[in-house]
């Protein structure tokens, strides 16, 4: 069941923090803070450290699991539940990367829709979107992972646009600490989810690294470089925003956006909104490239196939959402399933390897 | 049943009955005054220098001690004098400028004696790639020259000269060099390969030879260094890349290489590294500029007007107010202008060619503002962009950026600001696919290799640039020992 | 042939798209720069909004003309859909600056209904002030002051104040923060129309839910100053026995403290660094400039206190007092805070003033 993929399409182990990272911070990142103030309140950045050492105990579960069969999600499927059953758990793999595209595309065309372009229709955006994305799928994953190193290294200079909010922030705003109890922190952490759901992807594009044991060291960097951002993010966002305001601003980011005048530019949302193209265009990127890889892996189909058929899914999917509820309730689909997939059965896979080695080699 | 000489004579007597359709070819019969052997010389006259046939050829076979066709080497004092039995050699010898002996003895032996013409132009100064400070000769059209100019720059016995034949018609000599113990195998091969594989009729420039072996035909973007500079191609052989002569062709390919060498102009080394970084940022700058802000103008125009800083909201609507025209049209209008002046001025000669962007820029730029076509603002935008099309050193990336501008522009007029980033993207997805001679092209940028930074976007000192760049994967990474460069005095020691 | 046809769908596919969004010409539009909100003058009309937009006209080498429009309405979106129908562009409400509410409005109606659609409007900017006329806004932004156009000129009055002078900073981001923060209440400055070219800044208006409850004059704005900005600056004059001094603040710090829980005392320490910029007296001798100090100090601490008590009597908590005792005290109710707490607060004052310089002559 394992394969060999040329050296030469391969990336270095380095790259693999890109991958990582730009998976995570995506469409979430706009409007996670929200989330974990309703749960947590003015805690919910206790809940951003607690959600990345949890996604830092996954990492390593994951690599672990990998280096024992040596290939991918579809291998470990095989390896532990036998040829058939583990292409049914594989083929779910498919339908959730499928839908992760759909709702991190819909959600970006929701924000256009609301900030800038009332009028731009779903369909048409995402069909040019997803003729890109699929124009970088079939540069293979070379190009993937460069399109994922540009979106974290062009947009970066976001990070310090955030400063501008800083002489309207108030930091007390987060004091005292340990307002919330434990409870209402882990609950925030859980709904986090789906900012940073998007390092399982690593079950995909595992034989694809070079020297992967190598890449480790870089994953867990992601990790601790997203949650840092996340931190950031939410502690800009503390103090800009009292309690009650960030509840009524579904994207409070974008709100935050609002204050900064240059003297070149009088306003800088329409620029970050427009420039968040670049940073979810890796996002659906890798998605599709790893649903479609799946596909290839378990039915035989060729990449170049599998790909459009997939994109065409997708943009059948996008265009069949058009009220606010229909697109929460894909999220909130996807952030529940990508909870339960990577806290809930990463770790149930993990055990069940260990075990599956134990009998083998029996 | 023929025997193989008849069949010889045969195939000489069908040639003969070709050539002398051609005026210039001739047939002349001689007899040598010592040993009264007949012979004939066959030459084409446009094709040979008829001094040499005079002086160094006939007096010699006249009256030397002429026996057989072997005592030629012996009594002409020529360097080249091939032999061969075969006739098809003829036609190819007759062409590239030898004269034929054929000796009425020896039916099927035949003398081929050097006697070349050489029509040409002298080597003169740099025009596309001209730089103040350095050396001041450039290439031209001889292969010969051309590989003198580079020999002379790298005289070690690696430096190898691999020449082919190519083209069905036109017959031209390509040449590959590279350094035997610098350049990657895989990248020679790839060369040598790619341009064995070439079956085209003609190869009248070394720009044939760019489009055909790229690895992508269908990218506007420039797959092979071209330069006529013989400073450029030695230092880019000695960095471990292979270069190709073409006959016929001032510019000579260097490969493999990445889109920021389209960026560096060779002066850059010639100046101190902060003066040529500091030059290198603002191509970079005018490049981009060049592309993106004519699209900007139109986005923020169209849809953003909540950008546009408040003091420049008067003058921007005021010289909007009388346009009748929506800003996609003011500013596709002005482009090609731009771009018609431009095709202009490169088809006509210098000075007519000067008057014309004058009075096109002048004239035109002012009469369309006061007729109320343009606005004066988008003229001066529109001025600067092509003026920054026009800093890149390279003169073929300049085009591939005057194009890209128009995607750009049709993007932003669909859907502003998020327009140009989308086709940003698939600018970005295209170059990620790129590669030259099989190396990725982005390179260093992406893959990101801080190593050959020293030499991208910047240039640092020469005492960084200790290593030959990593997307060559060359035999000797090391130019120089890093220790050595790296070592410092303590001060006042 | 094949790509002759790609290139033939993507132009087709490229006229479908255009003018699938719709766009706003900057020509073509009318940039709203100011709307302001009056009572209703005609009996017929009662409890009916006038709102009068305010626009430039832009010409060609002169100043933009001010352009006003009015139309009554019961509610704001309303009141721009009334406008429209005089307008020859569509109007937009993108690059407003300022919003003004007249004070008779701000006082019986409140402005938070006013204020709530452009908190909403994705195209309006955090950074847009707001203020109160005294007197008529529609009268107000019928005259013409400077050469840039009225609303550039009333956003820079309020601009260079802040930045130069006694009025804290304030925009609707700041109002909006003050609003939402628990245990604060918003505030905004007051302008009023002296003649047809001439627009002082006379005063701040403190709002409690929503409403105008109370106004401070200029003289006050300088020591309220001190107490709401973290950072400030501003100019007063000190008399003492020798002369008196006009002292500009360069820089002044405030901290709060929590001195005491039973009964509750917040000691305020205020650090002013200023510089003696006009002298009446002979000559500033050291002992001058510390007898200015003493002064200056003792000034401070009374006016804080006289403000702070006039803040008791109305209820309001401008400077944020509550939302000070809440990051101290953990689970600190705050539901009645202005109303009894607040009451029988505490609060000291620890000014300290340095003086470093008196010009350039001795």
């Amino acid at each position: 069941m394992s394969m060999s993929i040329p050296e030469n399409k391969k990336v270095s182990p380095f790259l693999v923090f890109f991958i990582i990272n730009t998976m995570q911070f995506g469409i979430g990142v706009l409007g996670f803070q929200r989330i974990i103030a309703k749960y947590a309140g003015y805690d919910g950045w206790i809940s951003v450290i607690i959600t990345g050492i949890g996604i830092h105990i996954l990492l390593w579960m994951m690599y672990k699991m990998l280096k024992i069969v040596d290939g991918d999600i579809v291998s470990i499927h095989s390896f532990v539940f036998g040829k058939t059953i583990g292409k049914i758990l594989s083929a779910f793999f498919i339908i959730y990367f499928c839908l992760l595209t759909v709702m991190v595309l819909r959600t970006y065309i929701e924000i256009v829709q609301v900030w800038m372009f009332p009028t731009l229709e779903t369909f048409w955006f995402a069909l040019v979107f997803l003729a890109v994305v699929v124009y970088a799928n079939f540069g293979g994953f070379r190009t993937i992972t460069g399109i994922a190193f540009f979106s974290i290294v062009l947009p970066s200079y976001i990070l310090a646009i955030f400063l501008f909010t800083i002489p309207y922030s108030e930091f007390d705003n987060m004091l005292p600490i340990f307002e919330h109890s434990i409870k209402d922190i882990l609950t925030a952490s859980k709904n986090m989810s789906l900012t940073v759901i998007g390092f399982e992807t690593l079950l995909v594009f595992y034989p694809f690294i070079k020297e992967p044991e190598k890449s480790k060291k870089w994953g867990h960097l992601a990790i601790l470089y997203t949650t840092f951002l996340c931190l950031y993010l939410t502690v800009l966002t503390f103090a800009y925003f009292p309690e009650k305001q960030l509840q009524l601003n579904i994207w409070p980011t974008l709100t935050m956006w609002k204050i900064i005048a240059m003297p070149f530019v009088e306003r800088f949302e329409y620029i970050g909104i427009a420039n968040w193209c670049l940073v979810i265009l890796p996002n659906a990127c890798i998605s599709l490239w790893c649903a479609s890889h799946i596909a290839k892996r378990l039915f035989s189909f060729t990449v170049r196939k599998t790909v459009p058929i997939l994109a065409l899914l997708c943009l059948i999917g996008t265009s069949l959402l058009f009220t606010r509820t229909q697109i929460n309730f894909l999220s909130d689909l996807v952030s529940n399933v990508g909870f339960y997939l990577t806290f809930g059965y990463i770790p149930l896979l993990f055990i069940s390897t260990l075990i599956a080695k134990k009998v083998k080699k029996k | 049943m023929k025997s193989p000489l008849l069949k010889k004579n045969q195939k000489m007597q069908e040639l003969v009955k070709i050539l002398k359709k051609s005026n210039d070819f001739k047939h002349v019969q001689y007899m040598n005054e010592q040993t009264e052997e007949h012979f004939s010389l066959m030459f084409m006259s446009t094709m040979v220098e008829e001094k040499i046939i005079h002086e160094s050829i006939l007096p010699f076979l006249l009256e030397g001690n002429f026996h057989r066709l072997e005592d030629v080497k012996k009594i002409v004092p020529l360097e080249e004098i091939e032999f061969s039995e075969d006739p098809l050699e003829i036609e190819k010898k007759l062409f590239n400028g030898f004269v034929v002996l054929l000796l009425e003895k020896e039916k099927n032996n035949y003398c081929f004696l050097g006697a070349h013409k050489e029509v040409g132009r002298t080597i003169g100064v740099p025009e596309v790639e001209f730089s103040v400070i350095g050396p001041k000769e450039s290439f031209v059209e001889s292969i010969e020259q051309n590989l003198n100019l580079v020999r002379k720059r790298i005289p070690v016995k690696d430096l190898i000269i691999e020449e082919q034949t190519i083209g069905k018609y036109s017959k031209t000599k390509v040449a590959i060099l590279y350094l035997e113990n610098m350049a990657n195998t895989e990248n020679v091969n790839t060369v040598r390969q790619r341009l064995q594989e070439i079956e085209f009729d003609q190869i009248t420039d070394s720009s044939y030879i760019i489009q055909i072996i790229s690895d992508n035909q269908n990218s506007p973007f420039p797959q092979l260094l071209d330069t006529e500079r013989p400073d450029r191609v030695s230092s880019s052989i000695i960095e471990g890349k292979v270069a190709i002569i073409v006959d016929g062709s001032p510019h000579v390919l260097i490969g493999p290489t990445t889109l920021v060498e389209f960026f560096s102009s060779f002066e850059d080394y010639f100046l101190n590294w902060l003066i040529s970084s500091f030059f290198r940022l603002i191509r970079f700058f005018a490049v981009m500029f060049s592309i993106l802000v004519t699209p900007v103008y139109v986005a923020t125009l169209s849809y953003h007007y909540e950008l546009i800083p408040r003091d420049l909201l008067n003058a921007l609507v005021a010289s909007r107010m009388a346009i009748p025209f929506p800003p996609i049209l003011e500013a596709l209008f002005l482009e090609l202008t731009i771009e018609l002046l431009r095709e202009a001025g490169a088809r006509l000669p210098t000075k007519v060619g000067q008057t014309i962007g004058i009075v096109g820029g002048i004239v035109i730029g002012t009469a369309s503002v006061e007729a109320g076509l343009t606005s004066n603002v988008l003229l001066i935008i529109i001025a600067l962009a092509a003026l920054a099309s026009f800093t890149t050193p390279v003169y073929r990336i300049g085009n591939t950026i005057r194009l890209l501008r128009f995607p750009f522009l049709f993007f932003a007029e669909l859907w502003g600001f998020l327009g140009i980033v989308l086709s940003f993207c698939i600018l970005l997805i295209h170059l990620s696919r790129l590669t030259s001679l099989g190396r990725p092209y982005l390179e260093p940028l992406y893959p990101p290799r801080r190593v050959d930074f020293k030499d991208a976007l910047i240039r640092l000192s020469f005492k960084h640039q200790t290593k030959r760049p990593l997307f060559l994967n060359s035999k000797k990474p090391e130019r120089i020992s890093a220790k050595k460069a790296k070592e410092k005095k303590d001060i006042d020691e | 042939m094949k790509s002759i046809y790609t290139a033939i769908s993507i132009l087709c596919i490229y006229l479908l798209l255009t003018g699938c969004v719709k766009k706003e010409i900057l020509d073509e539009i009318y940039l709203i720069e100011s709307i302001g909100f009056d009572h209703s003058k005609e009996k017929s009309n009662k409890g009916m909004i006038v709102g009068t937009i305010l626009y430039p006209i832009y010409q060609p080498d002169q100043p933009p003309k001010n352009k006003t429009l009015t139309a009554e309405a019961h509610i704001k979106k309303s009141v721009l859909q009334e406008i429209q129908l005089q307008s020859a562009n569509p109007i937009v409400t993108g690059s407003m600056e300022i919003v003004l509410f007249s004070k008779e409005l701000a006082t019986n109606e409140g402005v938070l209904e006013l204020i709530d659609p452009f908190q909403r409007d994705p195209a309006v900017g955090s950074g847009l002030y707001l203020a109160v006329v005294d007197g008529e806004a529609k009268e107000l932004m019928e005259g013409n002051y400077g050469i840039r156009g009225n609303a550039t000129y009333f956003s820079n009055l309020i601009e260079n104040n802040i930045k130069n002078e006694d009025l804290p900073k304030t925009n609707l981001h700041k109002f909006l923060f003050s609003y939402y923060q628990k245990g604060q209440t918003p505030f905004m400055p007051q302008l009023k129309r002296i003649s047809k070219e001439k627009v002082l800044l006379n005063g701040i208006c403190f709002f409690k839910h929503g409403k105008i409850v109370h106004t401070i004059s200029p003289q006050e704005m300088f020591f309220f100053r001190l107490l709401v900005d973290k950072y400030s600056n501003g100019l007063h004059r000190v008399k003492i026995d020798e002369g008196e001094a006009a002292i500009r603040s360069i820089r002044s710090v405030h901290r709060f403290k929590l001195t005491n829980r039973f009964p509750k005392e917040v000691t305020v320490q205020i650090k002013v660094h200023g510089i003696i910029n006009e002298y009446t007296g002979t000559k500033v001798t050291p002992k001058v400039i510390d007898s200015l100090q003493k002064e200056f100090e003792k000034e401070i601490d009374e006016e804080c206190k006289k403000l702070i008590e006039s803040f008791k009597e109305n209820k309001i908590d401008p400077i944020g007092f509550g939302h000070f005792m809440k990051t101290q005290i953990r689970n600190f109710d705050l539901t009645d805070w202005t109303d009894s707490q607040f009451q029988n607060l505490i609060v000291k004052l620890e000014p300290d003033v340095t003086i470093a310089e008196a010009g350039v002559i001795e």
